[in-house]
């Protein structure tokens, strides 16, 4: 089916002819004049994403010691369909840990996790999780995963000369409002219409209008005044929101008809159109004391339908397309934005208890948190290209039961690590691992390497000089060695990302990213043998805890950082290590060993 | 080992990953519809460096003579103009012998490349698609005007890997970090992060302000051994308790890399072990010295080395809006000796025959003067067409392809685009720019978009 409009060939030139014809050879299918579209509608709602989740029965199995709750039938029933058994819980050590690094981003101390240990009460695991909830470091490790998604950065790629008009000083106040959001738990719905239109909402805080930093902190690029380059800021943001919300990849129907989902060409133009009529805007704020701040947000500027632009071009105008939201997910009728620049319209419609992909999206990305994966393995793809849930029934319950919950995050994160599938061991058998390849049965639990923020984070905590909290204080360097608060806390850079960051794998802030990589490379080890981050953080440490009793000093060294006591053997070695304790940098050696070692950079 | 922990195992960008990326899931989805039979081609060069004149050095004064200019002088260029005309055309006043046996015509500012003439390849009818040099430089490098996409260098390591799992496989020397654009010029885009550069700053040689992290403090090398020895039976009996791991194995071995890199990346990055004699025969400028560290680093395995020409005075030397042959003669003076000694140094150690060396800028510069000032006239940017220098890689030497016309205002024979520039390079390196994609927010991408021509005639 080859449908290529060849009117303009004329005008286009030789080079656009070789490029047409190259688009045909490898598109084959490619349909270039898209101003109407061929997507079988009625088939086309039929694929799983666009049905609207239902809560199914859980399903019976034979493990019932095993089970804890729903979760875990979904679970094991699917275990059960391909021969494998579940994990039993891992030790109270490990559990004690993992809660710690998934809810609020640091280890326990020694001394919490004796506590732990020693606690009979039956229901110390899920009095834990409700303290960590409560804790305000939460919200901080929460925002973490979310400013990737809002790919969020106080400055621009590019940059002429020494120009910072396009920067944002006051991004802070965007990321500190995500933090306090997380621990407050706004329900996502309400999380999600603020970030989109806060200005249009009546009856909000002054302060929520600081969500719109989602859209106000967004990349502005060179020469923006050229309505080719505007076309690139708003596909920035149409691709920023359907990834980011909807796990659909919009932007891809920019220049012709998705080639696999049922987004057409004049989808993407009808969901820009509320971009173009959008502004960047600084606004002032009042504060307590009579100063004013100034935040960086959004406002509805000259509201405009948008032509097609065929195949990208701004130059070559089709039909004009009304502002509406994407005709798959809007029943018969798409309904269009008529309020303004239609924000308000387009929020309300993702936020919609009857829109299929935001619960599911939203709840996918909490379990991706929580397992290392997603039961939708491409957290921001649910398109034909994405992958299919594993578990889709399992999904369909979560995201029905987080609406019901109204859209708390707290509360879908306790029934998720309430179960017996999170509190797996990640202890396993080699057998285990090939037969349950990539561990998407979750027949075990996932072993991870910190993230970046993580191993930052500990070690300052750890080393006792972790500056907590904000104080809504402005973004600080991590590349500067007097800055010891946590990492979230660090400036952003679309420009020239941190060097810590970036070794750590920390995404690009150019673009909405859905998760991050694990690597391990040369430089992170070098990092850890030779940086003067590390070799500060491993004195403070010696210096702290180092007296005349060697073996003493030593179980106090592992304690503190590994938040256990040596074995007999280790405490062997690393006497043999330290030999007359002399020598200080031996001390510090040692924190450090401890401080890069395999068993503090990894949770179980 | 499952597929997570062949990938955590192969992260640092081994041959092995290098070539299921290429013929693997990503490269072969993209593909299906075209049923693909051919293989990706015999590699010419295994290695790539990339030197690169910022702020766009000028073609009518280095490698497309224009004698026409000097009949037109002062008359005001016709047609569509990108740059304003406040003044004419202003011929160059620079003399093109003949070089070599093959005759190239190269300009008198470029003597030393002009003695090796017979061993370089010009390309005469570049063209991009912008006069400006954040979107050009953009281009040059990635294809695209806008940032976030994957640079050439990226591509080239997804699609091969390293050959040398001490070093990192993509590296950028720029003597100063004032560079315009910035880092997304080397940046992975969407690709793995670890297949973006690693950028080092070259105006200090020392090793330890080039490389980040490369050595501890002094006192500390008697114990790190020792400490390292501790770690190791530390991180085994944590490994032993959790069973078989392919990906904490990876871990203790990679922190032995990293200590044997301080070795021997302390080796590589070390340009006091060059003579005295091949010292000198780069010259001594910042340059010099990254086209120096630049042959080191190829010799090791090194996929991707581009070097750039920047300054801490300017971030865009090669700018010459004002008092241009000034400026051009002294830029000239240094990039022509330092090239030319790279080339002629890769050459007397076999190298040159599977490297390729790249020479040129993000566009060229007007044919037409920029002001009306007849003492110190300027050039402005001119995109339209170029001239671009290869050399090695099994290329045809004394060899110009393509013409500009006349005036040098336009490509008109056989019009050379950035694309089809890319498509070389990766075809040189024996990739198909056709089927090395990536899959990205549910489309396939591919350096080249969809265009790219090779242009098979340069090659012997």
């Amino acid at each position: 089916m080859l449908r290529v409009s060849l009117k303009h060939s004329s005008v286009i030139g030789m080079r656009s002819i070789v490029l047409l014809l190259s688009l045909i050879f490898v598109n084959g299918d490619l349909q270039l004049d898209a101003n109407e579209s061929d997507i079988n509608w009625e088939e086309a709602r039929k694929f799983w994403a666009f049905v609207n989740p239902v809560k199914n029965d859980p399903p019976n199995s034979n493990g019932d010691e095993w089970i804890r709750g729903d979760i875990d039938r979904f679970i094991l029933f699917e275990m059960e369909k391909n021969g494998l058994d579940p994990e039993n819980d891992a030790s109270s050590e490990v559990l004690i840990k993992r809660l710690f690094y998934d809810l609020i981003g640091l280890p326990p101390s020694s001394d919490e996790v004796e506590r732990y240990k020693e606690d009979s009460d039956e229901k110390k695991y899920e009095k834990l999780i409700d303290h960590l909830l409560t804790r305000s470091e939460y919200g901080e490790k929460m925002a973490s995963s979310w400013l990737n998604v809002a790919r969020y950065a106080e400055d621009q790629a590019h940059q002429v000369g020494k120009d910072e008009k396009f920067f944002y000083p006051h991004a802070h106040r965007y990321r500190a409002w995500v933090i306090k959001s997380y621990n407050r738990d706004l329900p996502y719905n309400l999380f999600v219409r603020l970030q989109l239109a806060a200005d249009q909402i009546e009856g909000i805080d002054e302060e929520d209008l600081v969500a719109l930093g989602f859209l106000g902190l967004g990349p502005q690029y060179y020469d923006r005044g050229r309505l080719e380059v505007k076309a690139e800021e708003w596909e920035d943001n149409v691709d920023v929101v359907s990834r980011g919300f909807l796990g659909l990849t919009v932007a891809c129907a920019r220049c012709h008809d998705h080639k696999y989902d049922p987004i057409s060409v004049a989808d993407y133009h009808a969901l820009a159109g509320v971009f173009a009529s959008t502004a960047m805007h600084k606004r002032e704020l009042n504060n307590q004391h009579g100063s004013k701040t100034v935040i960086h947000v959004v406002a509805d500027g000259k509201v405009q339908d948008l032509p097609i632009y065929n195949r990208g071009d701004v130059q070559d105008k089709g039909k004009i397309i009304p502002r509406a939201f994407l005709k798959i997910l809007s029943g018969e009728n798409t309904k269009k934005f008529t309020r303004g620049s239609g924000r308000l319209d387009l929020a309300e419609a993702i936020a919609d208890p009857q829109n299929p992909l935001t619960a599911r999206v939203v709840v996918n990305r909490i379990w991706q948190l929580l397992f290392g994966r997603g039961l939708v393995n491409t957290t921001s793809n649910f398109g034909h290209l994405g992958a299919r849930p594993t578990h889709p029934e399992l999904l369909d319950y979560l995201a029905v039961s987080f609406i019901e919950d109204g859209w708390s995050i707290k509360r879908l994160m306790k029934r998720i690590l309430l179960s017996s599938t999170y509190r797996q061991s990640s202890f396993v058998s080699s057998d285990k691992r090939i037969k349950d390849e990539d561990n998407k049965f979750y027949s075990y639990h996932n072993k991870r390497r910190l993230s970046a923020e993580m191993i930052r984070d500990s070690m300052l905590v750890v080393s006792g000089e972790l500056e907590h909290g904000d104080s809504g204080k402005k973004s600080g360097l991590i590349s500067d060695n007097k800055n010891l608060r946590r990492t979230v806390y660090g400036r952003i850079s679309r420009k020239e990302l941190d060097y810590y960051l970036a070794l750590f794998d920390y995404p690009d802030a150019n673009i909405h990213s859905s998760s991050r990589d694990e690597t391990v490379t040369p430089s992170q080890k070098l990092f850890f043998l030779n940086s003067p981050f590390v070799l500060a953080r491993s004195n403070a440490i010696a210096s702290a805890l180092v007296d005349d009793d060697k073996m003493i000093s030593i179980e106090k060294i592992y304690r503190r950082i590994l938040s256990r006591p040596p074995s007999a053997e280790e405490l062997l070695n690393a006497g043999e290590f330290i030999g007359s304790g002399k020598e200080k940098e031996r001390w510090s050696g040692l924190a450090q060993n401890l401080l890069i070692s395999n068993e503090f950079i990894f949770r179980d | 080992m499952n597929r997570r922990e062949m990938l955590s195992r192969y992260a640092m960008g081994f041959g092995a990953l290098g070539m299921t990326n290429i013929f693997g899931r990503n490269a072969i989805a993209a593909n299906d519809s075209l049923a693909p039979s051919q293989r990706n081609f015999c590699p010419r060069a295994k290695r790539v460096i990339f030197l690169f004149l910022n702020g766009a050095p000028s073609h009518i004064d280095t490698f497309d003579p224009k004698p026409e200019l000097v009949k037109h002088e002062g008359t005001k260029p016709e047609g569509k103009l990108f740059k304003a005309a406040n003044a004419g055309f202003l011929p160059s006043p620079l003399r093109f012998d003949h070089c070599g046996k093959s005759g190239l015509q190269i300009s008198e500012s470029l003597p030393q490349l002009g003695k090796i003439a017979d061993d370089l390849c010009v390309i005469r009818s570049m063209h991009c698609d912008v006069p400006n040099h954040e979107p050009a430089l953009l281009q040059m490098h990635t294809g695209v005007l806008q940032p976030t996409r994957p640079s050439i260098g990226a591509w080239t390591l997804y699609g091969l890997g390293s050959e040398n799992e001490n070093l990192p496989g993509y590296v950028v020397l720029r003597p100063s970090p004032k560079t315009v654009v910035g880092p997304a010029l080397w940046s992975a885009g969407f690709l793995p992060a670890k297949f973006q550069a690693s950028s080092v700053i070259t105006r200090d040689m020392s090793l330890d302000k080039l490389l980040a992290n490369i050595k501890g403090p002094e006192s500390s090398k008697t114990v790190q051994r020792q400490q390292l020895d501790l770690l190791a039976k530390m991180n085994e009996s944590h490994r032993k308790r959790r069973g078989e791991d392919a990906l904490l194995d990876s871990h203790i071995s990679t922190m032995e890399t990293a200590y044997r890199m301080q070795i021997e990346a302390t080796d590589a990055f070390d340009i006091s072990k060059e003579s005295s004699k091949t010292r000198e025969s780069y010259g001594n400028s910042d340059f010099a010295n990254s086209c120096l560290l630049a042959r080191r680093l190829a010799e090791r395995g090194v996929r991707f080395t581009t070097v750039y020409y920047t300054k801490d005075s300017s971030n865009q030397p090669w700018d010459t809006h004002e008092n241009h042959y000034a400026s051009h003669a002294k830029l000239c003076a240094e990039a022509d000796k330092a090239a030319a000694a790279l080339i002629n140094d890769l050459k007397s150690r076999g190298l040159l025959d599977d490297t390729l060396v790249v020479f040129g800028g993000e566009f060229g510069r007007t044919p037409y003067a920029q002001k009306h000032d007849k003492k110190k006239p300027g050039r402005d940017h001119h995109h339209t067409a170029f001239s671009m220098m290869l050399s090695g890689a099994g290329l045809k030497g004394g060899f110009a392809y393509g013409e500009s016309d006349e005036f040098g205002m336009n490509a008109v024979v056989d019009p050379v685009h950035v694309h089809d520039l890319h498509a070389t390079i990766l075809y040189l390196l024996g990739i198909d720019h056709e089927r090395l994609t990536y899959r990205y927010g549910g489309r396939d991408f591919r350096l080249t978009d969809v265009s790219g021509r090779i242009i098979h005639e340069l090659m012997a």
